[in-house]
């Protein structure tokens, strides 16, 4: 099957003037300006498949939300190409925004004095859902989301998190199969959050949708992303699994083994050190590039060894992007 | 059709969202009724004091402000949501219209009613009462046309201009300072027969900025002063055309712009 979302060597140039300290440098830049290229994306190449959550990491200025306007047709790239469903967003954009939805956190896409309920009926109007088919849908977003509660408020009176629910609705009302979702969840409490998160896994799991995510909160990952991409300074650093970043991105786990017998030979499995010993208190630890993941380590060493006790420390996903940041910032 | 009853749909919920804060709707009434303040006086003040005006009788002059007004009212109504197209950029609501399948053009249109509007047209329409029951012209079929046609046409050339400003918005949102200069300068000079302006004046605001061909020619042509505008009497005649053409060349340069948007990154 063919991937949902195809972006290839996709770049996108801004250009600003520079502007020069002081007076006198504030005087040389109006009269002779130096314009510079800024490079936001540049030749970022990855592919979404159909009914994949994707989360879309980096620090921020990295470039994601600018390679999420660029699939949504808001932004044209300086190079390279996208499809998202099959269409190229930038050239076709309003025939892309009937695939796709899209919620951008800090903006809603409701009309601001009119009931969010309103709202919705419009955005029926606009992508011309047969009206039954309107009503079992926000029926079931309601179930997940409890919008009902606060459907006739007028917009402005909502709190973020209401607002962030109803847009969310909002974006899949017509049935999109894709959405973009870029920090969706920031400023919400743990309950909305957590409410949010459910509605997503809902809308992958069970409805099939691809999702592109781009988040800073790493439980958020953890819970709903399958696959990372991550960029900084525009340019991808890394593609793959959760696991893949784990092991890319430091030593993130131990394995602490109170051995049987405390005179054993201590030789490690594979990909995995010994960090520290003391008498029969072993503490294991990653080895290398292949090193296997916290699970795999922990079953090598039951198998090898005989314990009486074992406990295991991971370090969170927080601080393996941290890791992650500072190392891609560096190269 | 079915653009236009979602324009119907939309237009309609966001009347009655204002209807419901009352104090709020006629605030800003009054406020649209107010800010013509100038053209009323300029109106009270002619008609009072002057018998005419660079060769044009009180009646006949009173006929430009209330044409250009009744244009304004209505591209107030119908196109005026330009005007705020700098702050749609920073809030990021642009970037939202483009992720739907509808014009931005018109989405930026539908945002919200403009109250004020309610408030310049009711200055304007009485404006327009007051300079017709005045008048001594033959109000015929054809004159009658050409009047509204003349409205029409200016309601698109001041929508043009603004729309105009907006693109430039676009890449450049400094641009929307010049929209607030923009409607100073037509509200000043807006009323007045442009031939009592220094000729350097006239030609700036004919062929520069097109202020004469929304109300100034046009009342012109209707008031028998058609041949006495500085300009061939073809081109006077033909401000309304012009208003058009105008306006579907700035929806052009809308649409131009828009394929170069880059937010407020750039």
């Amino acid at each position: 099957m063919s991937a949902s979302i195809e972006v290839r060597g996709l770049s996108r140039t801004f250009h600003t003037t520079v502007r020069r300290p002081g007076f006198t440098g504030t005087l040389r830049s109006l009269v002779n300006p130096e314009r510079v290229a800024k490079h936001a994306v540049s030749d970022i190449t990855f592919d979404v498949s159909p009914g994949e959550l994707l989360a879309l990491l980096g620090p921020n200025g990295a470039g994601k939300s600018t390679t999420i306007k660029m699939l949504t047709g808001i932004l044209t790239p300086t190079a390279g190409e996208a499809r998202v469903a099959g269409v190229v967003p930038y050239l076709e954009r309003e025939r892309n925004a009937r695939n796709i939805g899209a919620v951008f956190g800090q903006r809603t896409q409701l009309w601001w004095d009119l009931p969010v309920r309103e709202s919705f009926s419009i955005l029926r109007d606009i992508y011309e859902v047969p009206k039954a088919e309107h009503a079992s849908r926000l029926k079931e977003f309601d179930d997940i989301l409890d919008l009902s509660s606060f459907w006739d408020t007028r917009v402005r009176h909502l709190s973020l998190g209401q607002r962030v629910r109803c847009d969310l609705a909002a974006a899949l009302l017509h049935d999109p199969p894709v959405v973009f979702l870029d920090e969706p969840t920031i400023g919400m409490d743990v309950v909305v959050k957590e409410q949010v998160r459910e509605f997503l896994r809902h809308q992958v799991e069970q409805r099939g949708r691809t999702v592109l995510l781009t988040t800073h909160d790493m439980t958020e990952v953890e819970r709903l992303a399958e696959r990372v991409v991550l960029i900084n300074h525009g340019r991808l650093v890394l593609d793959g699994s959760l696991d893949e970043i784990r092991r890319t991105f430091g030593s993130t786990w131990q394995v602490r083994a109170t051995l049987a017998d405390a005179h054993t030979d201590v030789v490690p499995p594979p990909g995995i050190a010994v960090l520290r010993q003391d008498g029969p208190q072993v503490v294991f630890g990653p080895d290398g590039p292949d090193a296997p993941t916290v699970h795999q380590a922990l079953k090598a060493v039951i198998e090898r060894y005989e314990v009486t006790g074992i406990a295991i420390d991971e370090a969170d996903l927080e601080d393996v992007m941290r890791a992650a940041y500072v190392q891609a910032g560096a190269a | 059709m079915h653009a236009v009853r979602i324009v119907w749909r939309v237009t309609r919920l966001n009347f009655r969202a204002q209807l419901e804060y009352r104090s709020e709707f006629l605030l800003m009434v009054a406020i649209g009724a107010i800010w013509q303040v100038s053209v009323i006086v300029f109106a009270t003040v002619l008609l009072t004091r002057f018998t005419g005006m660079g060769g044009w009788d009180s009646s006949e002059v009173l006929l430009i402000p209330a044409t250009r007004m009744l244009a304004h009212g209505l591209m107030v109504l119908f196109l005026g949501r330009m005007f705020g197209i700098g702050r749609d950029i920073q809030e990021g609501r642009i970037d939202v219209y483009l992720t739907r399948p509808m014009p931005v053009h018109r989405q930026v249109q539908l945002a919200y009613f403009p109250t004020n509007a309610i408030g310049d047209l009711t200055v304007a329409a009485g404006l327009m009462a007051g300079a017709l029951s005045r008048s001594h012209l033959d109000w015929t079929a054809v004159r009658i046309s050409y009047l509204i046609a003349a409205i029409i046409g200016g309601m698109l050339l001041e929508a043009a201009l603004f729309t105009a400003l907006a693109s430039a918005s676009l890449r450049f949102p400094a641009a929307e300072y010049w929209a607030r200069w923009l409607e100073e300068l037509l509200g000043t000079f807006g009323s007045y027969p442009l031939n009592v302006l220094p000729k350097a004046v006239g030609g700036f605001l004919t062929y520069a900025l097109p202020l004469a061909f929304v109300a100034y020619f046009p009342a012109a042509v209707l008031t028998g002063h058609g041949h006495d505008t500085g300009v061939p009497y073809w081109l006077a005649a033909a401000s309304p055309l012009l208003g058009v053409l105008v306006y579907l060349a700035s929806r052009l340069l809308w649409r131009r712009s828009l394929a170069h948007y880059a937010g407020v990154n750039a």
